[in-house]
C-alpha cells in the first residue's frame, strides 16, 4: 500500500526541469514515518484522498483505469483535471494529497538546494521530561 | 517547582493545590502566572508536551507532529471544509502564532454591553491597564526594520501607494532574527510564548506543571467543581500512561482553547443550553503575488505588516504571511507538471492575507471519539467581505508592481493581471470555490449576563456551578476584527485577579 500512496505523491509533484519530484524524496520512508506518527484521522483522510486519486480517471480522463496504469501524459492530465473539477470532493481529495506531498517534497534538501533555499536541520522530536 | 511529564505505572498521580489551570496558552498562561504572583499554589495541566526552543522542529511535518492539535487536520463541517488550526503543546497557540499584539478596540466593549449585557463600566480601563503590563512583560515592540523581509516591506509600500492605513506589526518578540519560522515555533527563542515566559515563572514561584496531560473530565459534586482528572498520553506514541487527579481547594480555571474548553465541560456533564454555541472566527483567504525579482518568503518576520483600514467597513484585516515551501506546494492551484512549473517560482512569490470580521455563527459539538467538531458555514455577507478582501489584496499587489496575482479561487484563471481584477469582482460566493482557513477562534463558552444565553458571567464563572471558571478565547462573545491574543491574555488576567480578590 505504501508504494501506491508514494505513487500518488509522485503524481502531484513530478520531477521537472532539473527539480526533483516527490518520488525522488524517499516518499516510502516518509510514508512509513507518517503511518507511525500521525493520528488516525489525519492518516485516514490522506489514504482516502489517495484512493480517490487512484480510482477517479474515469471521471477526469474518461478511462476506466486506475491512475497508476495511465501513461505519463494522461496521468498529468488526470491530476490537473482533478484540480479543476467541478466536484468539490475531488478537489479536496487532491488538496489533501498535495499537502502531504508538499511536506515530503518541500523539506527535502535536494529540492531546497535546487530552489536556492537553505536546507532544514533535522527535527529533534524532543521534549522536556523533567 | 515540580514538572510531571508523561508518567507510566498503575499508581494515580494525586495532587492538591489552590487553583488548577487547564491549558497553558494565552489564557491559561496568563491566569496561572497571575495566581502564582498572588501567592496561590497553582497547577497547570497541559495536554501537549513541554518543548523548549531547541526542541522545536524545522519542518512543517515536524510542526504538525510536535506542535499542532491533531496535526492541523481538524476541519469545519458545513458547506465547505475549512481547517481549524490550534496548538497542542506547552504554551498553546502562542508557540505557533506570530505573537501579534493588538489592544482590544474600544468598540468591542460597547458591542458586549449592547449584545450580551456587559455591566462593568470599568472593564475597558482594566483591560487596557493589564495590556500595558503585558506589553512590558513580553517585550512587545514593532518588527525591527532589519528583520522585515521584502514581502512585509512591499506590503507597507503598497498601502502607502494606495493611501490606505498600513503599519508595522507589534509583536511579543525580543530581537527578531527574521527567520520566518513563527509557524514552527521560534528556534531562535525570540518569541515570548508562554512556555518560555509565564509557565517557567509559575514553576519558579512554586507552582506545579503537568505536561502530556489531557484533562478528560472535571470532578464535581452537587454543582461544586473540585478538580480535574485524566490520563497522561505519550506525545509520540499516543500511548495512555498513568492516571492523574489534581484537586483544587479554591477553583478550576479551564483555558483549553475554543474547541477543547466546551468539550471538557460537556464530557463532565456540565452542559448548559449555551454550551458549544456562539462559535465565531476570522476566516481568512490568501492571495499570492508574483514579482520579477525574488521576494524570499523564507527571509523576514513571518508577519510584519497589517492594515486595519477596512476593519469597520466592510470588516477586514489585511496582513502579510510568509509561508514555507511545503505549504505553498499545496496552496498553489494545479497538480503534476503544471504545479511544478508554478512552484519553481516560489522565491518570487509573496503571500498576503485578508481575514474577515465575520458575522457567521457556528457550533461546537462532540465528534468522532468525543473530539470537538466545529459546524460552521460562512454566510453570503461574509463571503462578500472575503471577496472584497481578495480584491483589496489584488490592488495592493499591483500597486507595487506584481506581474500577476494568484487568488486561488475555483472557476477563475490561475493568474490574473492588473487588467483582470474585474474577474475577481464576479468570483463565485460559494465557500467551496475558495481556499479559506479559520484563524482567531472565539466562543463556545461565551460570557454574558443571562444564564440561558451564555455559559459564564463576565468574571468567567460558569453559571450554576461553584469553583469553575473559563479563561480563554471561548468566553469571547464576538469577533474582534483584530488579532485576539492580547485580549485573551488581559481578560484572563482580569478573571484571575478578581478570583483572588474574592477567594484569598
Amino acid at each position: 500500500m505504501t508504494a501506491l500512496f508514494a505513487f500518488c505523491l509522485g503524481a502531484v509533484l513530478p520531477p521537472a526541469d532539473g527539480l526533483p519530484g516527490a518520488k525522488d524524496c524517499d516518499p516510502s520512508g516518509f510514508l512509513r514515518r507518517l503511518k507511525k506518527e500521525s493520528p488516525l484521522v489525519f492518516r485516514l483522510s490522506f489514504y482516502l484522498s489517495a484512493w480517490v486519486l487512484v480510482i477517479s480517471p474515469l471521471i477526469t480522463v474518461f478511462l476506466p483505469l486506475p491512475a497508476f496504469l495511465l501513461p505519463k501524459s494522461l496521468l498529468d492530465a488526470h491530476v490537473m483535471r482533478m484540480s479543476r473539477s467541478r466536484l468539490y470532493g475531488l478537489r479536496q481529495a487532491l488538496l489533501m494529497v498535495k499537502t502531504v506531498a508538499g511536506m515530503c517534497w518541500g523539506a527535502d534538501p535536494q529540492v531546497r538546494r535546487a530552489l536556492g533555499l537553505k536546507p532544514y536541520g533535522e527535527d529533534p522530536g524532543t521534549w522536556r521530561t523533567d | 517547582m515540580t514538572h510531571y511529564a508523561y508518567q507510566t505505572g498503575r499508581e494515580t498521580l494525586e495532587l492538591e493545590v489552590d487553583y488548577v489551570v487547564v491549558g497553558s496558552g494565552a489564557g491559561g498562561g496568563s491566569a496561572a502566572v497571575t495566581l502564582a504572583r498572588g501567592g496561590a499554589s497553582v497547577a497547570v495541566v497541559e495536554a501537549g508536551a513541554w518543548r523548549d526552543p531547541e526542541d522545536y522542529p524545522y519542518t512543517l511535518y515536524g510542526a504538525f507532529r510536535d506542535l499542532f492539535d491533531e496535526w492541523g487536520s481538524s476541519v469545519t463541517m458545513g458547506r465547505a471544509l475549512s481547517p481549524v488550526l490550534q496548538a497542542r503543546t506547552m504554551g498553546g497557540t502562542t508557540v505557533i502564532n506570530s505573537a501579534i499584539v493588538v489592544r482590544t478596540p474600544g468598540d468591542i466593549f460597547q458591542l458586549w454591553k449592547d449584545q450580551v449585557g456587559l455591566d462593568d463600566p470599568d472593564m475597558p480601563e482594566t483591560i487596557w491597564t493589564y495590556q500595558d503590563q503585558i506589553e512590558r512583560e513580553l517585550s512587545v515592540c514593532p518588527v525591527p526594520t532589519e528583520s522585515m523581509g521584502r514581502s512585509n516591506v512591499l506590503a507597507l509600500q503598497a498601502a502607502e501607494n494606495l493611501g490606505i492605513e498600513g503599519h508595522v506589526i507589534e509583536r511579543s518578540v525580543k530581537g527578531c532574527l527574521g527567520q520566518a519560522q513563527c509557524l514552527q515555533g521560534c528556534r531562535a527563542g525570540r518569541k515570548q510564548s508562554t512556555n518560555v515566559t509565564w509557565i517557567p515563572e509559575v514553576r519558579r514561584r512554586g507552582g506545579t506543571v503537568l505536561s502530556c496531560a489531557p484533562v478528560r473530565r472535571l470532578m464535581h459534586t452537587q454543582g461544586r467543581v473540585q478538580g480535574v482528572e485524566g490520563h497522561f498520553v505519550h506525545p509520540q506514541t499516543r500511548k495512555k500512561g498513568s492516571r492523574f487527579q489534581v484537586r483544587a481547594r479554591r477553583a478550576v480555571i479551564v483555558a483549553a482553547s475554543v474547541t477543547h474548553s466546551p468539550m471538557i465541560l460537556w464530557r463532565s456533564g456540565l452542559k448548559t443550553p449555551a454550551l458549544g454555541k456562539g462559535f465565531r472566527a476570522h476566516p481568512g483567504t490568501a492571495t499570492l503575488g508574483s514579482f520579477d525579482d525574488p521576494v524570499d518568503m523564507t527571509v523576514g518576520a513571518t508577519q510584519g505588516m497589517a492594515s486595519t483600514h477596512f476593519r469597520n467597513d466592510p470588516g477586514l484585516k489585511l496582513e502579510t504571511l510568509n509561508m514555507p515551501l511545503e505549504l505553498i506546494a499545496g496552496r498553489l492551484a494545479g497538480a503534476g507538471k503544471t504545479l511544478m512549473d508554478r512552484v519553481q517560482n516560489y522565491r518570487n512569490l509573496a503571500l498576503w492575507v485578508a481575514a474577515v470580521r465575520a458575522q457567521s455563527v457556528g457550533t461546537i459539538r462532540p465528534g468522532i471519539g468525543g473530539k470537538p467538531q466545529v459546524f460552521y458555514t460562512m454566510n453570503k455577507a461574509d463571503m462578500l467581505r472575503l471577496r472584497q478582501g481578495s480584491i483589496q489584496l489584488a490592488h495592493l499587489f499591483f500597486a507595487v508592481g506584481a506581474k500577476a496575482i494568484m487568488p486561488g479561487v475555483h472557476g477563475l484563471p490561475y493568474a490574473l493581471g492588473p487588467d483582470q481584477i474585474h474577474l475577481l469582482e464576479n468570483a463565485s460566493l460559494d465557500p467551496r470555490a475558495w481556499t479559506s482557513i479559520l484563524t482567531h477562534l472565539f466562543g463556545g463558552c461565551t460570557m454574558g449576563a443571562e444564564a440561558g444565553k451564555s455559559v459564564c458571567d463576565f468574571d468567567g464563572k460558569v453559571h450554576g456551578t461553584e469553583g469553575l471558571y473559563v479563561a480563554d478565547a471561548s468566553i469571547i462573545p464576538s469577533v474582534l476584527g483584530v488579532n485576539p491574543q492580547h485580549t485573551i491574555m488581559a481578560l484572563s488576567r482580569r478573571i484571575a485577579t478578581r478570583l483572588m480578590e474574592r477567594n484569598l
